[in-house]
């Protein structure tokens, strides 16, 4: 009987973890979608789709499917490993300009696109924005290894925090 | 005449570019720290507080998550095994779950690892599919995954317990 119990409660736990899968928005015209990444609260989703051959970052609204516009990422082609920050303030992809890669972050609230040259020389391979955006880590070859090196954004971008939550210190962090 | 010509031009720069590049600083003791403690490390995934990563060294690669106050990875008991190579990860934002795309034995699955219980669990595709890219929103109750059917790549959204 016990055996019994422990087998029902263990199917049960497995069933309730499974989750319910839609397919995601993808306009009129059903594109192919590859690279996605959610903001943390998981309103937004960006996406690569092939756009006239050429991969181009897309960023959708999950419920429903409308596509936002980006400013500055109609060019610079192909991009590549988008992340968002937490409300999707800031988007961070890689793009191409002349024989580099480089990371650009759009701030979809100003306007304002910051293009990122890493301090090593590098040329980034994926990115991934802290949900705050106060940090983004990067990876890079580097001597054939490939390497991630973590940049502090603070002094070029405000933060992106979930709505209501208070400012924290690194030392409230470790509690 | 020139004065006006040069403000119009560096206006128009602006205006179109909206550009900085000023204020981004590595952050050097977490980067050396990463750097020591692997030969080669790949796919950042970045929480609030955390780094997760494919950290490859003598020559087996594990997947790692470190938190970023301490610069010390913390246990992920489980989610690494000998006969399985990880291709893709995302962690949440809050650091508890970590999903990921997993090759074992000529397949492909997706996983979702939860810390709070130390669990690695396979999520079914429906319909089915070869996952290949994954992203978890900051709570890991909504998951993202990029699956290929019939040739073609599509975005499944998961809604997670």
């Amino acid at each position: 009987m016990t055996r019994l119990l422990i087998a029902v409660l263990l199917a049960l736990s497995v069933w309730g973890c499974e989750g319910r899968s839609t397919r995601a928005p993808s306009g009129l015209v059903a594109s192919q979608q590859q690279d996605p990444a959610l903001s943390g609260d998981g309103r937004l989703l960006a996406v690569i789709v092939d756009q006239n051959g050429r991969p181009t970052v897309q960023l959708r609204n999950v419920q429903g499917g409308a596509q936002l516009r980006l400013r500055h990422l109609s060019r610079h082609q192909p991009h590549s490993s988008p992340s968002l920050s937490w409300n999707g303030r800031y988007l961070a992809v890689v793009t191409q300009r002349g024989n580099h890669r480089m990371v650009l972050i759009e701030d979809r609230q100003s306007g304002k696109a910051h293009p990122l040259r890493l301090p090593s020389g590098r040329d980034p391979v994926q990115v991934s924005l802290a949900p705050d955006a106060r940090q983004i880590a990067i990876q890079t070859a580097d001597q054939g290894r490939w390497r991630i090196e973590l940049i502090d954004l603070s002094g070029l971008i405000e933060p992106d925090r979930p709505a209501g939550q208070r400012r924290t210190t690194p030392s409230e962090l470790n509690r | 005449m020139r004065g006006l010509l040069i403000t119009s031009v560096l206006l128009l720069c602006s205006a179109i570019l909206g550009c900085s590049q000023n204020g981004i600083r590595p952050m050097s003791r977490i980067g050396a720290s990463l750097q020591r403690t692997a030969d080669s490390r790949r796919y950042p995934s970045m929480g609030q507080r955390w780094l997760a990563s494919l950290a490859s060294k003598n020559g087996r690669e594990r997947v790692e998550l470190v938190d970023l106050s301490s610069g010390t990875p913390v246990p992920l008991n489980g989610i690494n095994q000998a006969d399985s190579q990880t291709i893709s990860l995302s962690v949440s934002g809050d650091g508890q779950r970590i999903a990921l795309v997993r090759q074992r034995e000529e397949r492909t699955e997706l996983m979702l690892y939860r810390r709070n219980v130390n669990a690695l669990q396979k999520l079914p595709i429906n319909p089915p599919g070869i996952p290949r890219s994954v992203s978890l929103n900051g709570n890991g109750r909504l998951l993202a995954v990029q699956v290929s059917r019939r040739g073609r790549w599509d975005v499944d959204l998961i809604r997670l317990p």
